[in-house]
């Protein structure tokens, strides 16, 4: 069923848009990539670039929230716990105001990202492994001071035009991100994928505590690392190919341990089908209900997401 | 066969154990005794490899359990323990099923014949066969105890520790538990088994290892060890001792004012 959605989602996607092009203007495209039309153009390198970025960033977000919600037993982390987002942010937010060239802030939001993770890590550690609760104030305290940073970046820009620059940036969006941003990104979201994949066994003995984890053999202190390295590499990815998109990484895991229960061997896959799913389906209305405008992605998923989660889950509860 | 050589354990930078000399052979049931706040937790999570040693050393088998890696150590050693804490709305059976984790490689996802045989034993040997779908947060303490226990016996290993897996036990269930890691010592495992009930040590234990004055009071039999006065010592209060029609000893506390015995661990409860 989620691959049926996912496939469905992936279909209207591609056929929905800016562009006025007939399902049959799309199919054709589709079936003969290497045509000059103008509807091959918008398909492949307007629509197809964005739906699968989309798919990939919801994806990641997805999986770095199942992985770090079930590290931390904690259900109220979201991906951004690490750092990765606001500490893009900050450097993102200064470099606009410092006038570096759009081409590269993406690698600089990129690199920022991870440096917050590691320093987030490192004020989590104790020992030769983390520490739950220091991770959680660490994150959220750095988390705050680079909000306060893009705040001041803000306030500071001399133009409306960075300041729109930054905000936009923050609200999340895919828009003029293609193939060669996808390419960038795909070793680093290969390796977080590969890192959340060892992840999932040990995430399993996980949820019956440390204590009995070491005990059935789980070596916690490198599980800890692998899925916080797994994590930031996604989250990092997520960042700079689509800013700051919320609620996917708090929420999907939830819903997918709706659908499939708390065996990572399920949820995993899951939280990728279906975070891949609804950031398919929120890009595809965020690029065509104002069009040629277009709606931040975070923003949608926020307006609609929320209300309809929080119907699901209180009717359940 | 678990060994201990000189083996010292500290509870942060405080002294708790020393001198620890001991082993404990398969076949055989040890019943690890001692106030609270003696050592016992510590000593057994020290033998499972999950406390570090001030000094000396924990073999298992002729290994020494600090080189042992995390699953070779799951294979030879598992941990019963007392705590409970779950995130995750689990049901029984998948919590138990936990306890096969060191037996696979970390791309074997997926249940073996073998797995599904290990955790229908493990909940069947702790009578839990029946509830095996219910939902771990909707037992009382007695049953989430034997969820443990069984995940412990699902792990499959040649030596099984147990930190005070009696307690939140009824007397028919702490007696059914007993008798189960007494046949499991019968069958071969090393049994070494943390316990607050002096009775429950003497009836099912091959051996009591006696904690005390921050050191091993006693590795021996209850006979050699309930004779004396090393109770008293180990736990600052006189017993009376009553001799069963089997020949056994059984431990109580004396009534009354009298027969305190002051020692220098008060401070210590």
């Amino acid at each position: 069923m989620l691959i049926a959605a996912l496939a469905a989602a992936a279909a209207a996607s591609v056929l929905i848009g800016g562009s006025a092009l007939t399902p049959h203007d799309v199919v054709g495209a589709l079936l003969h990539p290497k045509a000059a039309s103008v509807a091959n153009t918008i398909v492949w390198q307007l629509r197809m670039p964005r739906v699968c970025i989309a798919a990939v960033v919801g994806a990641s977000l997805a999986l770095c929230g199942a992985l770090l919600q079930g590290m931390l037993r904690n259900p109220l982390v979201d991906p951004y716990l690490t750092g990765v987002s606001a500490g893009s942010a900050a450097a993102i937010a200064i470099a606009v105001l410092a006038g570096v060239s759009a081409a590269l802030t993406p690698a600089i939001g990129f690199v920022a990202g991870l440096a917050a993770a590691l320093l987030v890590a490192t004020l989590a550690r104790r020992g030769t492994g983390i520490d739950a609760n220091r991770l959680i104030l660490a994150g959220v305290s750095l988390s705050t001071l680079f909000a306060a940073i893009v705040t001041l970046a803000i306030v500071r820009a001399q133009s409306n035009d960075y300041a729109s620059a930054i905000v936009a940036w923050l609200a999340g969006s895919m828009a003029g991100r293609g193939w060669h941003d996808l390419a960038a990104t795909a070793p680093y979201v290969a390796g977080g994928l590969l890192l959340a994949l060892f992840a999932v066994a040990p995430l399993n003995a996980l949820r019956v505590g440390d204590l009995r984890a070491r005990s059935v053999g789980v070596d916690v202190d490198r599980a800890q690392w692998t899925i916080l390295a797994g994590s930031s590499l996604l989250a990092a990815s997520s960042v700079v190919l689509a800013g700051m998109v919320g609620f996917i990484g708090l929420i999907v895991p939830h819903l997918g341990r709706r659908f499939v229960g708390s065996d990572a061997k399920m949820l995993v896959p899951a939280c990728i089908f279906i975070g891949a799913t609804l950031c398919m389906l929120a890009d595809a209305v965020c690029r065509s209900v104002v069009a040629p405008a277009e709606l931040p992605i975070g923003v949608l998923l926020a307006f609609i997401g929320v209300p309809a989660f929080l119907y699901l889950y209180l009717r359940g509860a | 066969m678990i060994e201990l050589a000189q083996v010292a354990l500290n509870a942060g930078d405080r002294p708790l154990l020393e001198d620890l000399d001991a082993r404990f052979e398969p076949g055989e049931f040890v019943a690890v005794l001692g106030r609270n706040g003696a050592g016992k937790t510590t000593l057994l999570r020290a033998v499972a490899g999950l406390h570090p040693l001030a000094r000396g050393e924990i073999r298992i088998d002729g290994s020494s359990v600090a080189v042992l890696m995390p699953a070779e150590r799951a294979l030879c050693v598992a941990l019963v323990a007392s705590d409970d804490v779950l995130f995750e709305a689990l049901r029984v059976r998948d919590v138990v099923a936990i306890g096969r984790f060191p037996h696979h490689r970390w791309w074997q996802w997926h249940e073996r014949p073998d797995d599904e045989a290990a955790v229908g034993r493990a909940l069947e040997a702790v009578g839990i066969g029946s509830f095996a779908q219910r939902f771990f947060a909707t037992l009382s303490s007695g049953e989430r105890q034997r969820v443990w226990i069984a995940l412990g016996l699902a792990q499959d290993t040649p030596v099984l520790l147990l930190d005070e897996p009696t307690s939140h036990l009824d007397v028919r269930v702490a007696h059914d538990i007993l008798k189960l890691l007494r046949a499991q010592a019968n069958e071969g495992k090393a049994v070494v088994c943390a316990l607050h009930d002096l009775n429950e040590a003497a009836a099912y234990a091959d051996r009591i290892a006696l904690l005390g004055e921050g050191r091993l009071l006693a590795a021996d039999s209850p006979e050699v060890v309930f004779g004396g006065d090393l109770v008293e010592r180990a736990y600052g209060i006189v017993m009376e001792r009553v001799r069963l029609p089997d020949g056994s000893l059984r431990l109580f506390t004396r009534n009354g004012a009298g027969g305190r015995v002051a020692d220098a661990n008060d401070q210590n409860c």
